[in-house]
């Protein structure tokens, strides 16, 4: 069965959006307002683009009010920049920040809901790390709509989109990127529903995919995200950037891994172990439970490696306890009511008589596929791949160097979002369509045969768990020389036993197995670059901590370049980490130069 | 409560290959928090991975996991094994799509044909209504917002549509009038008309006969039947509109 694949049918159309969540809906939107009429087709694997995971984003999107006397972009530039650890990008980071409040102001126009004060201004709240006057005070930069920020940026998104005639191509993925003189002219698209393989000819093609979370066994990430633009860009022969740049959230709810906002720690909760010791005294004596994020989620990761963590028997996760109970009944009824709800929707405990279960979990994937500031992809520190953009969490522009500071992602969603769909409205400009070439699906169809010839024992869902464990344990909070190394080892071979699995069924029309075989080849990619990133950075930088390494070291003020055309045979390169607004030498630019990260 | 439930799933399966559609049943030993989304994995993992079933956020925020357990509709990632025992009186239940798109295989709706309804509905701002002068932004007290904001929180899960009585025939279903009412009560909508002819035309609001089992099984507590009670009235705007 396996040898007959073929595309079946070829489409064409001025832009190729893949993926449709709050990054690649705002850039589709973009490019009609500037260009309509131009034929849009934006892909997701989802059923609707509205159930893209931007819609569990909770707690607020910041922006510099220019009303706000005590605020200013100076200030958010630098709490990005020392938060990154001193690795984002400047100009992206002078870019974003700039045109924030516009672009809020353009989502607000459109019909975004947001929560308001009184007297009908938006309410602002303050999130961890954002700051005015340069460190000296919180700010309040973050605007919400009660707990579902993303969902509400995601419905005006996807309303604007369909508003502005895009055509939707749900439930279908890109298996394969297609070029013509190293030029992008377009992709090869598997439709999951009719099971049929299509080829999109485009002028331009964007890339908005979303985060890589199920990399890892405990994550706030929804089931899609795999990383899939990832894997297909690897299979190109084109680098991922900062793979090892991953970020851990203190407080994800067992098993689920939703999560559960710090305000939690903010209002009172108290970290427990097994003996339910209140330990974060032994970690941070003075600030407690309300040490930075990463310093809780290895002060937790600590307990639970040295025994003292309770596992949960349902979800075989071990885990440690908030305790809530002490809190007032004003704060669980009012205050945190959506978190509280959460403990009594997911796990079944009422947060006001019982402890509750949490575990650092996977959060945020700064690193992606390497971008320049107006989203055109690139294939090393400095040439681009005509054609392609990339745009949201799959992409790395960077923004976020090696930690985001909450709230900074769906404000690059949609900054982003609009100077992408203007650079593609540009280059489409005298763009034409090229011919499907000979080879178009052979990548594709080798793969997905191989799937479905293949005739040997084991379950792709048991060995994605096993990845998912390994990750993990070995290459998650903590990493050491020695694991990673061990990890990879183990990458290699859970790829061999993958290789043979039969799936269940050989029909390719919504074969969940067969689904699920793809899904797995690009997590297994995304783990083995991830860790052969973390493995070589041979330091501790913002969400990526060596055991053995612990200090930040000017060695590697530089981004990673991962390639990786052949499995576990990864390239490194490099990428200079722009310092723009330092070397403008301008008012302030002492605060962008390589500063401490210290809270 | 025990710690530990053997649980019956007979899962209603469909083969878009043979067309074929037969009941399937597989017993699991179940932890009391698993929701129904582990136990479809589980069951993928550990008996049969050919089974297909629909989740994304498995949050309870994008509406994906919609099916229907022992008759009524519910998010699949939010059904706790010990919640669904306690709730159903019984260890033994019939897992079954959502009945408001045709079925593509198993569990997983044609959600893309469900959605065509509330596309429809227009859920954009048709119109902007003109910015006040020199602002930026239209300025909504909290009390105007609150007398539509609950609907604001629809996932489009389709499950109040699944229970209408009303929306297999010829109604465009009660997220789809809800999503164009919230627009006829947001200040910032200025076209009104097209959306009346739309809540008032063949398919629109005077096909539901108030059943009200919208918004008893709504998985997000949103009152649906209410909503599509002041669109009967035409009370969009409260006391400061029409
Ligand atoms: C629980 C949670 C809470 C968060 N809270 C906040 C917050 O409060 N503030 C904040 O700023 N950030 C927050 N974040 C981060 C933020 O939500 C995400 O980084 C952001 O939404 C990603 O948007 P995106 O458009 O890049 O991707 P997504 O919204 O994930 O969209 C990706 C799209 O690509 C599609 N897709 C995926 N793979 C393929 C493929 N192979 N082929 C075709 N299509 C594909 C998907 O179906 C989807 O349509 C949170 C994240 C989580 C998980
Ligand atoms: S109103 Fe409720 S039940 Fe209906 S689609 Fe929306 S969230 Fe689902
Ligand atoms: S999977 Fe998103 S609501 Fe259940």
């Amino acid at each position: 069965m396996g040898n007959k694949l073929k595309v079946s049918t070829n489409l064409s159309c001025d832009v190729l959006v893949i993926g449709a969540g709050g990054a690649g809906l705002r850039c589709a939107a973009e490019i009609l307002e500037k260009k309509p009429g131009a034929s849009v087709l934006a892909v997701t694997k989802v059923a609707h683009p509205q159930k893209s995971h931007t819609a569990a984003a909770q707690g607020g999107v910041c922006a510099v009010d220019p009303s706000d006397l005590h605020d200013k972009p100076i200030y958010h530039m630098f709490d990005t920049w020392k938060g990154s650890d001193c690795s984002a990008d400047q100009n992206v980071v002078k870019k974003i920040v700039e045109t924030g409040w516009d672009q809020l102001m353009w989502l607000e126009n459109r019909g975004m809901h947001f929560t308001r004060l009184q007297g009908g201004a938006l309410g602002k709240r303050t999130f961890g790390g954002h700051t005015s006057g340069f460190g000296s005070v919180s700010s309040f930069r973050a605007v919400f709509d009660a707990d579902r920020t993303g969902k509400s940026m995601m419905d005006t998104c996807w309303q604007e989109a369909v508003k502005g005639g895009v055509s939707f191509v749900p439930q279908s993925v890109v298996t394969e990127l297609l070029f013509k003189e190293g030029r992008c002219i377009g992709a090869i698209l598997f439709k999951e529903k009719d099971g049929e393989f299509v080829s999109v000819l485009a002028k331009a093609t964007v890339l908005a995919t979303g985060g890589c979370g199920q990399v890892f066994r405990i994550t706030t990430n929804c089931r899609d995200n795999t990383g899939d633009a990832l894997a297909v860009i690897l299979r190109a022969g084109f680098p991922v950037m900062d793979p090892e740049a991953v970020q851990f959230h203190p407080t994800g709810i067992v098993g689920p891994g939703i999560l559960a906002s710090e305000a939690l720690r903010s209002e009172g909760g108290i970290l427990r172990n097994k003996d339910l010791e209140p330990f974060m005294e032994k970690y941070a004596p003075k600030m407690k439970e309300l040490a930075p994020r990463d310093i809780v989620s290895r002060a937790m990761e600590s307990e639970i490696r040295s025994g003292n963590g309770v596992l949960n028997p349902d979800h075989n996760i071990e885990h440690v306890w908030i305790d809530l109970r002490e809190l007032p009944d004003y704060v669980h009824d009012v205050k945190l009511k959506e978190i509280s709800g959460f403990f009594k929707t997911f796990v079944n405990i009422d947060p006001k008589k019982e402890l509750c279960p949490v575990r650092s979990s996977n959060h945020y994937h700064m690193g992606g596929i390497p971008t320049t500031e107006f989203g055109e992809v690139q294939k090393t520190s400095d040439e681009i791949i005509p054609g392609l953009f990339a745009v949201g969490e799959c992409a790395s522009a960077s923004f976020h160097g090696f930690n985001r500071l909450g709230t900074n992602s769906l404000l690059e969603l949609f900054t982003m979002g609009k100077f992408v769909g203007e650079r593609v409205v540009d280059y489409i400009k005298d763009g034409s369509l090229t011919e499907l070439p000979k080879e178009a699906g052979e990548v594709t169809f080798s793969q997905f045969s191989k799937y479905l010839e293949a005739s040997g024992k084991g379950n792709i869902g048991v060995i994605r768990e096993e990845m998912r464990n390994l990750m993990t344990a070995k290459v998650g909070i903590f990493r050491k020389g020695n694991e990673m190394a061990e990890a990879m080892e183990s990458l290699n071979e859970l790829r061999k036993r993958a290789e043979v699995v039969a799936l269940a069924s050989k029909t390719t029309k919504m074969n969940q197995d067969l689904h699920q075989r793809w899904e797995l080849d690009n997590l297994l990619d995304i783990a083995m670059i991830t860790t052969k990133g973390a493995y070589e950075r041979k330091e501790s930088r913002g969400g990526h901590y060596r055991d053995d390494y612990t200090e930040r070291s000017e060695e590697f003020d530089y981004h990673t370049l991962a390639y990786m055309t052949e499995y576990g045979k990864v390239d490194l390169g490099k990428r200079p980490i722009d310092m723009s607004i330092f070397e403008a030498g301008g008012e302030h630019c002492e605060h962008f130069k390589m500063i401490p990260r210290k809270y | 409560m025990a710690d530990n439930y053997s649980i019956t799933l007979d899962i209603k399966r469909y083969d878009p290959d043979t067309k074929k559609t037969w009941f399937q049943s597989y017993k699991l030993d179940a932890g009391r928090i698993l929701r129904f989304v582990d136990l479809f994995r589980r069951i993928n993992n550990e008996q049969d991975p050919s089974l297909a079933w629909g989740s994304s956020c498995e949050h309870g925020q994008c509406g994906s996991c919609a099916v229907r357990v022992n008759g009524k509709p519910l998010l699949a990632c939010e059904l706790l094994v010990e919640n669904a025992v306690k709730d159903f009186g019984t260890t033994k239940f019939r897992v079954e799509p959502i009945s408001i798109a045709p079925v593509v295989r198993d569990l997983v709706v044609d959600l893309e044909k469900a959605y065509e309804k509330v596309h429809r509905a227009k859920p954009y701002l048709i119109k902007r209504a003109p910015l006040p002068p020199q602002s930026s932004y239209y300025q909504l007290s909290p009390k105007e917002i609150e007398r539509y904001e609950d609907a604001t929180r629809c996932i489009n899960c389709f499950s109040c549509a699944d229970a209408c009585i009303s929306s297999h025939k010829n109604f465009i279903g009660p997220n789809a009038a809800m999503a164009s009412i919230v627009r006829l009560m947001d200040p910032r909508e200025e076209e009104k008309e097209e959306r009346l002819k739309l809540l008032y035309s063949e398919e629109g609001i005077y096909r539901c006969h108030s059943s009200k089992a919208c918004s008893f099984v709504c998985p997000k507590e949103i009152d649906v039947a209410h909503f599509i009670a002041l669109a009967k009235e035409g009370a969009f705007r409260g006391d400061n509109g029409e």
